[in-house]
């Protein structure tokens, strides 16, 4: 049997509440700064929580030198071209004319939909009785606007990723709600590891702060109303959690074959070592308690890496601050790694970030890279008392310093779809660091 | 290593040509179209008024859990059914009650669920436009009354991932997954992404399902909007096509590794060669004229599956009916078969385009096809059109030149992909 083909993460982009940049977003998660704020997005003064972690003074133009292209281009596909290219500038490497067919793309993409605006603007002109007069609709402004349109379709960001950078190689979406990210990172390492690439692009983007996002989570009562204390409002595994804090962005990883990697002399924050996903099939938004199907996927990872729980130093959680997940969350890691639990650390960064939905995954995969290529674990912010359900050796106060080996990101979404991704440090693969 | 040799042991389909593989292939073979005029809203006053509608739609007899009709779309109901359907037809979950307690719970972790999804729809949002009315459009009332007007399962409802997490929890799936939301060709890629768990030994069974319901007045008028839509009649690579039609529906397939068959002595229908996908990177619409991401596509599926294009018996064409999507794609099959293609038949005259299910529902057809060694007429195909010589499309039904069937896909995004079936014998 010929050996696994290898796959390095040579370069990273994020654009997060906390940061629109990788060492901006680092820095403040290690000193466990909130994103969270009174949402500015929109007069939510009527809404049961009127927080949300918002990205900041984000500016797409400044970032995307292509305004025909982001005239395509909703608020998460900004996040997602920002992010895209901050992580090929910093792997220093592109798709050209004789290696386009080569790259792949995987985006984790959220719901779609129409901007909050275009919907009041349908309403207005075609449905100001509250049910569509689709008679109307046929000399309505916004529901013939070929913009509207391009900006609302499912592979809207894939077509814009794939355009701009020109990658000609299976290109494809994937949605799996919470899991998105993390799915599209798994199914982006399969694609080379196959050979059906060389390189990818790979992350996910998302922005649910919008009338009709927040109001679909709160009719869920999934999210925390503490509207006074927007920067506590998520705390991870702590015993007064009460619902995650809504965020947005977008995180991309460049993905390339290891050997062709260090031919090139490409600096490797990590190994894309492995990836497990399972379904819970338990309910549609209820995590099981007993942590059954993340203890599937995390053991799949790792067999998938050729790692065991001896070699695991971190897990970056799923951790979204809602009562059920953490418990389940915590047994499942209980599950894989029995009396070694106390050696493992563990954070959700998401205290710091909020949920970032569809590209939480993609954005903690890249920070299981920055833990990896610092030897320095980001802080469970917030945690003041910890659930003794929830007893994990959680990463608390001030980040850590530790050599990871191998690191984990857990994501698990609405749906059942549970997916983690294995990281392993360079160091350990070929005794190279993270430069030559 | 050896690739694990994935077979097929379960179908399952529905579209407005019927609800069955068999009973739409025979609609397919008399010739009979099952597009007409739309009547989930009054189109008198439409320019556009045809697609395939799946019409006297009972819900409880596509899933007869009541409680579940609450928390799913339309779409998701389509997708519930074929993939039932597949499942019976392999038996697998059948068989998995003969196992005692621990091998069958080990069977359901190694059983993946691969799903082709169409992402999401305007209509959903629309649920919003009661509150609107009520709130004066003004944000702190919309707020302030949502909890009282809206259904607190809007969210679930909503669900792109709806069909995945449902079969899991139905059928007792729970192993290696994704829900694929990349347009026309996101149920061949879960066809292609199942036969690569299989391979790779992620999963030793999976369903493959695609599912998608794009007949709504906002999609229809966007795409007519754009110059996609036909006036009335899908005519593949007919001179006189002028676009294509929604349709809507679903197809599955159950898939296992040949041991995995085997081992329960299972029907096996037929086998998945293999498959590939490529881009044109032009943007959300733009074709290249040259269908050169189609062709790759093509070649790669070919070298995937360790196969030549000569050993290619029939040829599931794309074939939506618009000019240039058309023309590109008889290019790259020029560029792939030069002058000698197989037989080709392009099924979406019969029932329309399902998008998110169009791959894999035409894969579901074309095995059964081949299964009938027959490749069905395309019936409204009558004017060649000489830039789209090459592809042997006819309105009479032809004979494959194999048991082997290629399955061509294209979606927005300049994404293609390309599919390799054989069928039993």
């Amino acid at each position: 049997m010929t050996a696994k083909r290898r796959i390095a993460i040579t370069g990273l982009g994020l654009v997060t509440p906390v940061g629109n940049d990788v060492a901006t977003t680092w820095t403040a998660l290690l000193a466990g700064k909130s994103g969270g704020a009174a949402i500015s997005l929109f007069d939510a003064s009527g809404f049961p929580v009127r927080i949300a972690s918002e990205v900041k003074r984000f500016d797409a133009a400044a970032a995307v030198d292509d305004r025909k292209l982001l005239k395509f281009a909703n608020r998460s596909h900004g996040f997602a071209l920002a992010a895209a290219e901050q992580a090929l500038v910093d792997a220093g490497i592109r798709p050209t004319s004789t290696d386009a067919e080569r790259w792949g793309c995987a985006v984790g993409t959220g719901m779609m939909g129409v901007d909050f605006a275009e919907l009041v603007a349908v309403h207005r002109h075609s449905a100001p009785d509250g049910e569509l007069d689709a008679t109307r609709l046929l000399d309505d402004a916004s529901a013939n606007n070929p913009l509207v349109f391009c900006r609302s379709q499912s592979t809207t960001g894939l077509s814009l990723l794939t355009r701009r950078h020109d990658i000609r190689g299976y290109a494809t979406s994937v949605h799996t709600a919470c899991a998105s990210g993390g799915q599209a990172i798994g199914t982006a390492l399969k694609l080379i590891r196959r050979g059906s690439v060389d390189y990818a692009l790979a992350g996910g983007f998302d922005s649910m702060i919008s009338p009709v996002g927040i109001a679909g989570f709160c009719l869920l009562s999934a999210l925390s109303v503490d509207n006074d204390t927007p920067e506590r409002a998520s705390r991870p595994f702590d015993i007064t959690r009460n619902g995650f804090l809504l965020g947005e962005g977008a995180g991309f990883l460049v993905l390339e074959e290891w050997e062709s990697a260090r031919q090139r002399g490409a600096h490797v924050y990590a190994e894309l070592a492995g990836d497990g996903n399972s379904l819970s099939s338990y309910r549609i938004t209820d995590s099981p308690p007993d942590g059954d199907g993340p203890i599937q996927s995390m053991r799949q990872a790792l067999a998938d890496a050729g790692a065991s729980i001896g070699d695991v130093d971190y897990i970056n959680a799923h951790g979204t601050s809602t009562f059920m997940n953490d418990r389940s969350e915590s047994a499942a890691i209980h599950a894989v790694f029995g009396a070694r639990v106390r050696d493992v650390a563990v954070s959700s960064t998401k205290s710091s970030m909020g949920h970032l939905i569809a590209a939480a995954g993609a954005v903690e995969v890249a920070i299981c890279a920055l833990a990896i290529r610092h030897g320095e674990l980001p802080v469970n912010a917030n945690l003041r008392e910890q659930d003794p359900e929830c007893d994990l050796a959680l990463v608390r106060d001030k980040p850590q310093q530790r050599r990871v080996r191998v690191a984990l990101s857990n994501s698990f979404g609405f749906g059942g779809s549970n997916s983690c991704v294995a990281l392993r440090r360079p160091e350990d693969v070929d005794g190279i660091g993270f430069q030559r | 290593m050896d690739k694990r040799r994935v077979v097929i042991t379960g179908i399952g389909a529905v579209c407005a040509a019927g609800r069955d593989p068999q009973a739409i292939l025979e609609a397919v073979c008399a010739g009979r179209s099952s597009i007409g005029p739309i009547r989930q809203w009054d189109v008198a006053h439409w320019p556009m008024q045809a697609a395939g509608e799946i019409s006297d739609l009972n819900p409880r007899d596509m899933v007869e859990d009541r409680k579940l009709h609450k928390l799913i779309r339309r779409t998701d109901l389509f997708g519930l059914y074929a993939a039932a359907r597949a499942i019976d037809a392999s038996a697998m979950v059948a068989y998995r009650a003969t196992l005692a307690s621990d091998a069958a719970a080990a069977y359901s972790d190694r059983t993946g669920v691969y799903v082709g999804s169409g992402g999401g729809n305007y209509e959903s949002q629309y649920d919003y436009f009661p509150l609107l009315t009520t709130a004066n459009e003004e944000l702190p009332a919309f707020g302030r009354e949502l909890s009282s007007t809206v259904n607190p399962m809007w969210l679930l409802r909503t669900l792109p991932n709806n069909v995945l997490g449902h079969i899991g929890i139905r059928h007792g799936f729970k192993g290696a997954n994704a829900c694929i939301t990349n347009h026309s060709i996101g149920g061949t890629l879960a066809v292609i992404e199942a036969t690569e768990a299989l391979r790779t030994g992620e999963a030793d069974r999976a369903l493959a399902v695609g599912h998608d319901a794009p007949i709504e007045p906002q999609m229809v008028l966007y795409y007519h909007d754009v110059g996609l839509l036909s006036k009335d009649t899908i005519r593949p690579f007919d001179a006189r096509r002028d676009g294509s039609l929604f349709g809507e529906g679903a197809a599955a397939f159950a898939l296992e590794t040949e041991d995995s068959a085997l081992s329960r002595a299972a029907p096996i229908l037929g086998e998945v060669l293999g498959g590939a996908s490529a881009t044109d990177a032009q943007g959300l619409l733009a074709i290249r004229d040259d269908g050169d991401a189609l062709a790759r596509a093509m070649e790669s599926a070919l070298t995937d599956a360790g196969i030549r294009a000569s050993d290619v018996g029939m040829i599931a064409a794309h074939g939506n009916g618009t000019p240039q999507s058309d023309a590109s794609e008889a290019a790259a099959i020029r560029r792939v078969f030069g002058d000698n293609a197989p037989p080709a038949t392009a099924f979406k005259w019969a029932f329309g385009h399902l998008i998110a299910g169009a791959g894999i529902i035409e894969a579901v057809l074309a095995l059964e096809s081949l299964r009938r060694r027959i490749v069905p007429g395309t019936a409204t195909f009558a004017v060649a059109d000489p830039v789209c010589a090459g592809v042997k499309v006819s309105a009479e039904p032809q004979l494959p030149r194999s048991d082997v069937v290629m399955v061509l896909c294209r979606g927005f995004a300049g994404t293609n992909a390309a599919l390799l079936l054989r069928a039993a014998a």
